[in-house]
C-alpha cells in the first residue's frame, strides 16, 4: 500500500536535474514573441491618453495594445471591477496600462521608456486608518456574535482593550508569474500558465478576448511555488499573453521579472484590528469583541473571503463564550491585496495570540497557562459561528508539546537569562493553529478526477489540483496506486489541463488533496468494481469462446483485493496478475477508464447570519519558540521551535513535513523580517530580494523539532488524512509571541506596542523610548 | 591578440565572441545552450536559484580548480575567460543522480523544484570544498554553503537535512569528473594572450599586463569591471551597458596578495572569499565579517577594491579601512600614487581618483601590539543583507583607558564617516560605562542619516548609539570574536 509512505515527490529526479520544465524553460516555437507589459507610474489618477507612436517605432516591436483591444475589460474572482488593462481610472501604481510584444526584451524595455502618458493626478489613499476615516470600504460590515456581550464586560473583573496591527506580506515564489499562448486554428488558443487556477484563466481569457470557453484550452504543468498569490492574479497575464498571440497570430511567451512581479501584485492583506476582551482573576476569557479592518488595496479580488476567513479565524484555539466579530475591507490605492498561505486565517489567530499576551501579562501569569485554561475542552466545543469542533485534539497537543518542549525548565532558564544578561534578551512562547479545512464558499468545494487505465497496467490520472511544489501530485499518485495496489511509479499524474477536467476549483484552501485524491479515488473505485467483476466470472469459468464477460456489480465482491500487482480472491486464494486481468477486460469490452466527482458533504455557513458549518474539519497544531534578542541591534535569532501538528493520518509523512517547516518558517518571515516599505506616493519601495528579506537558510531555528500526533478519526476526508498546506503557517506567529514575551522583560510598558513584522528597527526603537 | 573568450561548460570548450560575450552567463546558458536548468529569480545575486559552479584557472589550488559557485545572472561571459562553467546538467552522471542530486531526492529537498538547480549547484560546491580542505562538514557548514540560496518553500529544514545525509564516499568530486589536466591545458594558454572582442556597439578588453592596461585607459572612457557583481545587478534592473569594458583578471599580480612585515597589500582582483581564507591571522575580525557579508556565490565575485571604488555609505569593508588606516594605491600614467582611504571619498560616490586612474589595490597596515578592531554590521537579516548601520572602531585599552580610539560609521551620512567628535570624547578617557554613555550620546547626534527602505533616520541614530554601547559592553564582558 503506497499510501502512508514517505515516497518522493513524483517531481523530485527533475528538479535536482534541473530537467523539470517551467514555462521559460519551454523552447522557444518558431516565429514566438515576448511580451511584456507598462505599469502606471502613479498610484492614482486619471489616464486622459496613451501615445504609443514612438515606441511602436523601435526596432523589434511587434505591437503595442492597450483596454480598447479588449473584448471586455473587467475581470475578478468575486466582483467583476478590474480592468486587464487601465481604461480611465489608475487605481495603484505599477498597474498595467498597455501590453507589448516584441521581439526580445530589451525593445521592451526601450519601449515602455517611450510610451506617453498624460495622466490627471488624484491624491492616493494609502493606509487602512485613512480608508475608515474616509468610510471608503470595498465590502459592507460582515458580523458572527454570539452570547450577552454587553453583559459580559459589565460583569468581568477585567477588562483590556487595544489596536493589533499586521504588516503584509509578498509571496516570493520562486518562478514569478509566468504564461504563454499558441494560437490555434478555428480562433482557438492554448494557454500556459504559471496559474492555481487553470479554470478561472481560461474563463478571464475568454471573456477578455471575446472567446467562448470552448475556444480557450489552459495547461498548467507546474508553478514554481504559488502560495495563494497564482489563484485569481495568474488570469489577467495570460489574457495579455493571448491578447497579443491572437493579435499577431504567432506564439508568445511572457515572463514577468520578480521587481515587477513584486510591483503589480497582490499579497497578504494588512490588518488593523480594534479589540476588547473581558476576563476573570485567573485569566479566563468571558468576552471578546474584534473589529478588524483589512487592507484590500484598489480592488476586491478575493479580499470579501479572506475578511471572512480571518473572522472565523479570529477565536485561535480558544472557547470564547460571549463574543462579536466585526469585519470590513478597506479601499486604498496599492496594488490589489490577495490570497495567501492562510487566508485571512493568521491575522485573526495573530490577534487573539496576541491578547492572551496582554491578558497574561496583566494578571501576571505565564501565558502559557492562560492558553491551557482556555483552549476548546470538555464541553466548550462551540466555536462563535455555531460549529462543533469534532474529534478535538487540542487539549492533548497542549500537554504532549508543554513536555515535548520542556517548556517549564525553559520558562525558568529564561527568566534567569533575563535577568543576568547585559546584552541580549531571551523570549518563550506558545501559539496554536485550529485551521477550518474547506472553501468558505461552498460551492468551490467540488472536484472532477479522469483515470485511464493502459493496458501494461500504468495509469495517468488527470485532476485539476495543480502541483507548486506541495506534492498534490504525489498524493495523487499514491492514492491512484494505492487504489491498485501498484507501484507508483506505474501511476502518472498528468499536466492539469481545462480539457480534461473542467469547472475546476482553485488549488487553494488546502484542499487540492482532499477534493482531487477523493475524486480520483472514486474514479479507480470504480474501475477497480468493474474489473472485480471481471476476476470473478473469470475465475468462476465456463466460458464458451463465444462468451464476452458483462460486469455485474449487483455481488459483494469486497473480498477481492488488489495488492502487489496481483489481484487475489482472499477467500479462496484465486489470483492473477492485474496486468493479464487487464487484458481480459480488454478482449472483453470492459472500459478501464473513468471520470469521477466529488464534492464536500455536510457544508452549510449562512453568510448572512454568520452561522453554520463552514468548514469539514480542523487542522489543529501548536508550537513553542524561545528567542534571543541583541538589545543594541534588535537582531533576533529563533533559537528553538517545536512543533506538535495533527495532521490526522498522513498520506505522505515525508511532504508533510516538508508543508509544516515550509509554513512554518513564511510564518516566521511574516512576522519577523518581511516588510514591505512604499514611499509616501504609494510606490513599493521593497521589490526585489536585495531589499525584501524573506528566511534565509541561517534563520532558521537553530533546534527545530516537528512532530505528527497520532490521530485515526478523521473519517470525512481521503484515507482520513488532513489537508496541511495553510494550517503550520499560523505558528510561525510563535516566534512573534517570543519577541513579545522578551520585550515584557526589558521594556514591558512597551510591549504591548509590538506591531507585526517585528523588524529590528521596531524592536530597537521600542527599546529605546 | 584572442578574439573570443575561452570558457568550458561541462567539460566541453567553448569560443565565445560576438554578442555573446556580452550576455550573462544565466543568459547564455538558457537562450543560446539550451540549458535551462539554471534559473533565474531575482537577476540581482540575492537568490542564488542561477547558481552555476566554476573552476577559475587564474586561482588553483595545489594545481587543480578550486571549484565554487556563482551567481550566473550577474556574470557576464567576459569575466568568466579562462573558466571551467559548471551547470546542474553537468552533475549528473548519464541517467544516473550524483549522489547530492539523490540526497536531494531521499530528504524531501526540492517542492517546487525552481530553487533546487541553484541548492545542488552550491550544495555540491560547499562538499567538494570541504572535503578538498580535509574539514568536516557539519550542519553550520552546510548552512555557511547555502547562505546565498533563497528557498520558499521547504523552510530550509530538508535541504540541511539532505545536505548533512550525503555519503561522503559516494561523492564525486568534479575535480575527478572532468579532465582538469586537458581542460586547464587550454585554458591556460587562452588567458596568457591579450583578448578582445568587439560587437558593433561593444568591446572588452582583457590585457595580460598593467602596462597595456594603463595604456588603455589613458586613451579611452572604458568602465573597469572586475567581479561585475555590482555592474551585473546595473545591466539587468537598468540597461545600463558601458560601451568599453577592460577587465583586470588575466593579469596575474592582480590576484595576489602580498604580505610585508608591516601591511597586506591586496590586488584590485582578489576577491573577498580569498581575503576570508587567506587573511585570518592578520584582520580576523574583518574576516569574520566577511563571513556575513555576502554569499558565498558573490564573495566568490565581488572584490574588496569593488566595494572601495564603489564608494557606497553602506560599504561593508569601508568603515574597517578607515579605523585601519588603509592607503589607496592608485595607478595612471604618471605612475603609482597612494591616498589614505580616510582622504579618498570626497562626497557622495566622489573619489580622489582622476579619469586616467584606476586602482591597483589596497595597502592595509597589520595591527600593532595592544591595538583592537570592533566590527559590527547591523541589517534587517543577518545574513546576505545590506547594512543598514555599520561600525569599525580600532582602540588600545592601556591601564583601564581609551588610548587611540577611531571609529567609523557607514550608513548614516553621504559617505562613511569618521566620527570625529565621538573619538575625541573617548581619546584617553577611562574605559568606563558613563564615558560611553556620553559619548554615545554625542554619536547619536554626530551622525546624519536619512531615511531610506532600509530604515529610518531614527532607528538609524538609535543603533549608532547601541553600536558604541555594544563595543562597551562586549569589550567590559571580554566578549569577542576576534584574537587580535
Amino acid at each position: 500500500m503506497s499510501v502512508g509512505k514517505n515516497v518522493p515527490h513524483d517531481s523530485a529526479v527533475t528538479h535536482v536535474s534541473g530537467e523539470s520544465v517551467f514555462i521559460d524553460d519551454r523552447p522557444f516555437l518558431k516565429n514566438e514573441m515576448v511580451c511584456g507589459f507598462l505599469g502606471a507610474p502613479v498610484a492614482h489618477g486619471i489616464l486622459k491618453s496613451i501615445k504609443i507612436e514612438k515606441a511602436l517605432g523601435i526596432p523589434g516591436i511587434l505591437g503595442i495594445y492597450t483596454h480598447k483591444d479588449l473584448a471586455s475589460n473587467r475581470w475578478g474572482a468575486i466582483v467583476k471591477e478590474q480592468p486587464i488593462l487601465v481604461d480611465s481610472l489608475i487605481s495603484y501604481e505599477y498597474e498595467p496600462v498597455c501590453v507589448i510584444a516584441a521581439e526580445n526584451y530589451k525593445a521592451i524595455e526601450k519601449a515602455k521608456k517611450l510610451i506617453e502618458l498624460e495622466i490627471e493626478e488624484i491624491e492616493p489613499i494609502l493606509c487602512i486608518q485613512k480608508s475608515i476615516d474616509n468610510e471608503d470600504f470595498l465590502t459592507a460590515e460582515k458580523k458572527i456574535a454570539r452570547g450577552n456581550l454587553e453583559e459580559a464586560f459589565n460583569s468581568a473583573p477585567h477588562t483590556l482593550e487595544g489596536v493589533f496591527e499586521n504588516g503584509g506580506q509578498e509571496h516570493f515564489y520562486l518562478e514569478s508569474h509566468a504564461c504563454a499562448a499558441i494560437p490555434l486554428e478555428n480562433n482557438q488558443i492554448e494557454i500556459h500558465s504559471s496559474s492555481q487556477h487553470p479554470s478561472e484563466t481560461q474563463h478571464v481569457v475568454a471573456q477578455s478576448l471575446g472567446l467562448s470557453y470552448h475556444q480557450v484550452v489552459c495547461v498548467v504543468k507546474r508553478m514554481g511555488g504559488g502560495f495563494g498569490g497564482k489563484e485569481s492574479q495568474a488570469a489577467p497575464f495570460a489574457s495579455l499573453v493571448g491578447l497579443c498571440a491572437r493579435k499577431l497570430k504567432r506564439p508568445a511567451r511572457m515572463i514577468i521579472n520578480k521587481d515587477d512581479d513584486m510591483k503589480v501584485t497582490g499579497k497578504r492583506h494588512p490588518f488593523k484590528n480594534f479589540w476588547k476582551v473581558a476576563f476573570d482573576n485567573e485569566g479566563k476569557i468571558l468576552g471578546y469583541k474584534i473589529k478588524l479592518f483589512s487592507n484590500g488595496g484598489a480592488y476586491t479580488d478575493l479580499s470579501e473571503s479572506i475578511l471572512e476567513r480571518a473572522m472565523l479565524h479570529s477565536d485561535g484555539c480558544y472557547y470564547i463564550p460571549n463574543v462579536e466579530i466585526l469585519g470590513r475591507v478597506c479601499k486604498t490605492n496599492i496594488h490589489s491585496n490577495t490570497a495567501f498561505r492562510g487566508f485571512g486565517g493568521p491575522q485573526g489567530n495573530a490577534t487573539i495570540e496576541s491578547v492572551i499576551e496582554e491578558i497574561a501579562h496583566f494578571l501576571k501569569k505565564d501565558s502559557f497557562k492562560i492558553r491551557e485554561m482556555n483552549i476548546y475542552q470538555g464541553d466548550n466545543l462551540h466555536t462563535p459561528y455555531g460549529q462543533l469542533v469534532d474529534h478535538n485534539t487540542l487539549p492533548e497537543i497542549i500537554e504532549k508539546i508543554k513536555v515535548s518542549s520542556d517548556y517549564d525548565r525553559r520558562r525558568k532558564e529564561i527568566s534567569e537569562f533575563n535577568k543576568a544578561s547585559l546584552t541580549h534578551i531571551k523570549g518563550l512562547a506558545i501559539t496554536g493553529t485550529k485551521f477550518g479545512i474547506a472553501f468558505t464558499a461552498r460551492f468551490l468545494n467540488q472536484a472532477n478526477a479522469l483515470v485511464n487505465m493502459h493496458l501494461d497496467g500504468t495509469i495517468q490520472v488527470s485532476t485539476g489540483a495543480t502541483e507548486m511544489g506541495q506534492g498534490v501530485n504525489t498524493k495523487i499518485q499514491q492514492i491512484a496506486a494505492g487504489a491498485f495496489g501498484i507501484p507508483v511509479t506505474q501511476v502518472q499524474v498528468m499536466p492539469t489541463s481545462t480539457e480534461k477536467n473542467h469547472n475546476t476549483s482553485p488549488t487553494a484552501a488546502s484542499s487540492g488533496s482532499d477534493l482531487n485524491g477523493m475524486a480520483t479515488l472514486i474514479a479507480c473505485n470504480k474501475i477497480k468494481q468493474r474489473l472485480t467483476s471481471v476476476f470473478n466470472t473469470h475465475f468462476k469459468g465456463n466460458l464458451t469462446p463465444s462468451d464476452e464477460i458483462e460486469v455485474d456489480s449487483s455481488e459483494d465482491l469486497s473480498h477481492i483485493a488488489f495488492e502487489d500487482s496481483v489481484v487475489r480472491d482472499t477467500k479462496n486464494g484465486d489470483s492473477i496478475s492485474l496486468k493479464e486481468l487487464i487484458s481480459i477486460a480488454y478482449l472483453n469490452r470492459v472500459s478501464m477508464g473513468d471520470y469521477a466527482f466529488y464534492k464536500t458533504p455536510g457544508l452549510g455557513f449562512d453568510k448572512a447570519v454568520g452561522q453554520g458549518q463552514a468548514f469539514n474539519y480542523y487542522t489543529n497544531g501548536m508550537a513553542v519558540s524561545e528567542v534571543l534578542i541583541d538589545k543594541f541591534t534588535g537582531e533576533t535569532k529563533v533559537l528553538r521551535s517545536d512543533i506538535l501538528m495533527d495532521l490526522g493520518r498522513s498520506i505522505n509523512p515525508g511532504i508533510d513535513m516538508g508543508q509544516v517547516s515550509g509554513a512554518f518558517v513564511q510564518g516566521m518571515g511574516w512576522v519577523t523580517a518581511e516588510n514591505l516599505v512604499y514611499s509616501d506616493k504609494g510606490v513599493l519601495l521593497s521589490h526585489s530580494p536585495t531589499t525584501y528579506k524573506i528566511p534565509s537558510i541561517q534563520d532558521t531555528p537553530r533546534e527545530f523539532n516537528i512532530e505528527l500526533l497520532e490521530n485515526n478519526t478523521n473519517d470525512v476526508c481521503v484515507h482520513r488524512s488532513k489537508a496541511v498546506g495553510e494550517p503550520p503557517f499560523l505558528l510561525g506567529n510563535s516566534v512573534w509571541n517570543a519577541i513579545k514575551d522578551a520585550i515584557y522583560f526589558a521594556k514591558p510598558e512597551n510591549a504591548s506596542k509590538l506591531k507585526l513584522p517585528a523588524t529590528c528597527e521596531e524592536i530597537v526603537t521600542l527599546l529605546d523610548e | 591578440m584572442r578574439d573570443y573568450i575561452s570558457v568550458f561548460i561541462n567539460g566541453e570548450p567553448r569560443r565565445i565572441s560576438g554578442k555573446e560575450a556580452f550576455m550573462t552567463l544565466s543568459d547564455y546558458l538558457r537562450y543560446e545552450r539550451g540549458l535551462v536548468g539554471t534559473k533565474v529569480v531575482c537577476s540581482e545575486g540575492d537568490c542564488g536559484a542561477c547558481t552555476v559552479i566554476i573552476g577559475n584557472s587564474h586561482k588553483l589550488k595545489n594545481g587543480d580548480f578550486d571549484y565554487v559557485p556563482v551567481n550566473s545572472c550577474i556574470s557576464f561571459m567576459h569575466i568568466l575567460d579562462g573558466c571551467h562553467i559548471i551547470t546542474v546538467e553537468g552533475l549528473k552522471n548519464d541517467e544516473e543522480l550524483s549522489e547530492v542530486q539523490d540526497s536531494m531526492v531521499r530528504n524531501h529537498g526540492a517542492q517546487c523544484g525552481f530553487c533546487t538547480p541553484g541548492f545542488v549547484c552550491a550544495m555540491n560546491a560547499g562538499i567538494e570544498s570541504s572535503l578538498r580542505d580535509g574539514k568536516e562538514m557539519n550542519e553550520q557548514k552546510m548552512k555557511n554553503s547555502l547562505t546565498g540560496n533563497l528557498c520558499r518553500c521547504t523552510g530550509y529544514k530538508s535541504i540541511i537535512e539532505a545536505g548533512l545525509d550525503i555519503d561522503l564516499k559516494k561523492f564525486e568530486p568534479l575535480s575527478k569528473k572532468y579532465d582538469s589536466k586537458t581542460i586547464l591545458k587550454t585554458l591556460t594558454k587562452d588567458i596568457s594572450v591579450d583578448a578582445y572582442v568587439k560587437t558593433e556597439s561593444n568591446e572588452v578588453f582583457l590585457p595580460t599586463s598593467l602596462k597595456s592596461a594603463v595604456e588603455t585607459l589613458k586613451d579611452k572612457d572604458v568602465t573597469l569591471v572586475s567581479g561585475a557583481s555590482d555592474l551585473g545587478v546595473l545591466y539587468n534592473k537598468r540597461g545600463l551597458e558601458p560601451e568599453s569594458i577592460l577587465g583586470l583578471h588575466n593579469i596575474k599580480e592582480m590576484s595576489e596578495i602580498i604580505k610585508s612585515d608591516d601591511s597586506v597589500f591586496i590586488g584590485a582582483r582578489v576577491n573577498l572569499h580569498q581575503i576570508e581564507e587567506e587573511l585570518r591571522d592578520e584582520f580576523y575580525e574583518f574576516t569574520h565579517m566577511i563571513h556575513i557579508f555576502a554569499s558565498p556565490q558573490i564573495k566568490n565575485r565581488a572584490t574588496l577594491i569593488g566595494n572601495v571604488a564603489n564608494a557606497s555609505p553602506i560599504g561593508d569593508s569601508i568603515p574597517f579601512l578607515m579605523v585601519a588606516g588603509a592607503s589607496v594605491v592608485l595607478i595612471g600614467p604618471s605612475g603609482e600614487r597612494e591616498v589614505e582611504i580616510n582622504d579618498f571619498y570626497l562626497g557622495y560616490k566622489k573619489l580622489d581618483m582622476k579619469a586616467d586612474e584606476f586602482i591597483k589595490g589596497i595597502k592595509i597596515p597589520l595591527l600593532k601590539s595592544g591595538e583592537k578592531i570592533k566590527l559590527y554590521k547591523t541589517s534587517n537579516r543577518k545574513d546576505m543583507d545590506i547594512s543598514i548601520v555599520t561600525f569599525a572602531s580600532k582602540y588600545i585599552i592601556e591601564n583601564d583607558k581609551l588610548k587611540d580610539i577611531s571609529v567609523a560609521v557607514g550608513g548614516v551620512g553621504p559617505v562613511v564617516m569618521r566620527a570625529r567628535k565621538t573619538e575625541k570624547e573617548l581619546q584617553g578617557q577611562l574605559f568606563d560605562k558613563d564615558v560611553f554613555d556620553k559619548a554615545a550620546a554625542t554619536l547619536k547626534s554626530e551622525v546624519t542619516p536619512i531615511d531610506d527602505v532600509r530604515g529610518s533616520a531614527n532607528f538609524r541614530r538609535i543603533l549608532s548609539k547601541n553600536l558604541l554601547l555594544k563595543f562597551y559592553a562586549e569589550e567590559k564582558l571580554n566578549i569577542s570574536r576576534g584574537r587580535n
